[in-house]
């Protein structure tokens, strides 16, 4: 598969897995765009051991996490206003509430539920985190279960 | 209402804007990592192009005093020491291991900042005792040489600048980046436990 193709098949599907772990749209194109760098400089070597797809959610969640470091160095807050630009584009109000509730998540719950989202089943999701399918099954329905207590409360 | 929330179709509607051009992005990241290779090689350049003028000096002009041999064996000792720590941290540094699972790349980050830790903490201080000591001995011979005034002269102006970067700068830059590491361990081992936990 060459780069081309594979940057216009999962660019929308990365800059979401990013846009739930960062909820902000800048900050989460920078991400995928990382994630994409990395792509193209390892699809040389990128053997066919495992789908395309979850070798690029495995960069992609790694690009997430890696956000530690960044954060710690320096807060998003303390950037200038002008350097976070808030132009957002037009969403509903649902899918916000939805993409503020996984962020606040912890980090790999955001990633974990972000890839159950994106459809990646969850035998691949266990194996982009780590951990085993079993696990992954629990920790879904958990997730999912404190998001919809979630948005219970916000339609009340 | 909410037992039908359709998570999914909600997590598709995610408004993106465009596709941004890829091609300017990875010419920019090529530039980048060439950039960052040459100042990697300058630094090195410059620190063994140090250690060879010091090798000149303190063996071949005129060195009858072993106060001399010795403090350049320990001032090389010092940019040796300085640049095996730095080296051995670029394999670390540049080529973590982005395909690795989100558990085995958590415990690369956190051995990266543990290791930056150690660097900067311990490495820092073995680098500046045997520059100082080294380049006391070093300066032994010259001082038989020189006028008690030349004496105090040099011998204040060298560690005065040695002490003002060993007991102030240093430890200014030292204590805010380790603050830095710990925080980014704290929240990397905090991470981490959130996979372990309910397994």
């Amino acid at each position: 598969m060459v780069f081309d193709e594979i940057y216009q098949t999962y660019w929308n599907k990365v800059f979401r897995i990013c846009m739930g772990y960062v909820n902000d749209h800048d900050w989460a194109k920078d991400i995928a765009q990382e994630t994409f760098v990395t792509v193209w400089q390892a699809l040389p070597k990128f053997r066919n051991e495992s789908a395309v797809g979850t070798w690029i959610f495995r960069i992609a969640s790694n690009h997430c996490l890696r956000q530690i470091e960044r954060q710690s160095r320096m807060p998003r807050s303390d950037m200038p206003e002008q350097m976070a630009d808030h132009i957002e584009p037009d969403t509903e109000p649902q899918v916000q509430f939805l993409y503020k509730c996984i962020a606040e998540l912890p980090e790999t719950d955001r990633l974990i539920i972000s890839l159950e989202l994106e459809d990646v089943k969850q035998a691949e999701i266990a194996k982009i985190v780590g951990l085993s399918e079993t696990n992954i099954r629990v920790k879904v329905h958990r997730i999912k279960e404190k998001l919809t207590k979630k948005f219970e409360n916000y339609e009340r | 209402m909410s037992d039908k929330v359709d998570f999914k179709s909600l997590w598709n509607k995610q408004a993106i804007n465009d596709i941004p051009d890829m091609k300017k992005l990875l010419a920019k990241a090529d530039r980048l990592k060439k950039i960052n290779r040459y100042k990697l090689i300058l630094l090195n350049l410059a620190l063994l192009a140090s250690g060879a003028i010091i090798i000149y000096a303190g063996f071949t002009i005129r060195n009858e005093a072993i106060t001399t041999k010795i403090g350049t064996v320990l001032m090389i000792l010092a940019y040796i020491s300085y640049l095996i720590a730095y080296n051995q941290m670029i394999p670390v540094l540049f080529k973590t291991n982005m395909e690795a699972s989100t558990q085995e790349y958590l415990d690369q980050l956190l051995s990266i900042q543990r290791r930056l830790s150690f660097l900067n903490r311990v490495m820092i201080n073995i680098y500046f005792v045997l520059l100082t000591v080294g380049l006391l001995l070093f300066s032994l011979q010259a001082a038989t040489h020189m006028t008690v005034f030349w004496n105090i002269v040099y011998f204040v102006a060298v560690f005065g600048c040695m002490a003002v970067a060993w007991f102030y700068l240093s430890p200014l830059g030292v204590k805010k980046m380790q603050k830095s590491f710990n925080d980014i361990i704290e929240k990397l081992e905090a991470v981490n436990k959130q996979l372990n936990s309910e397994q």
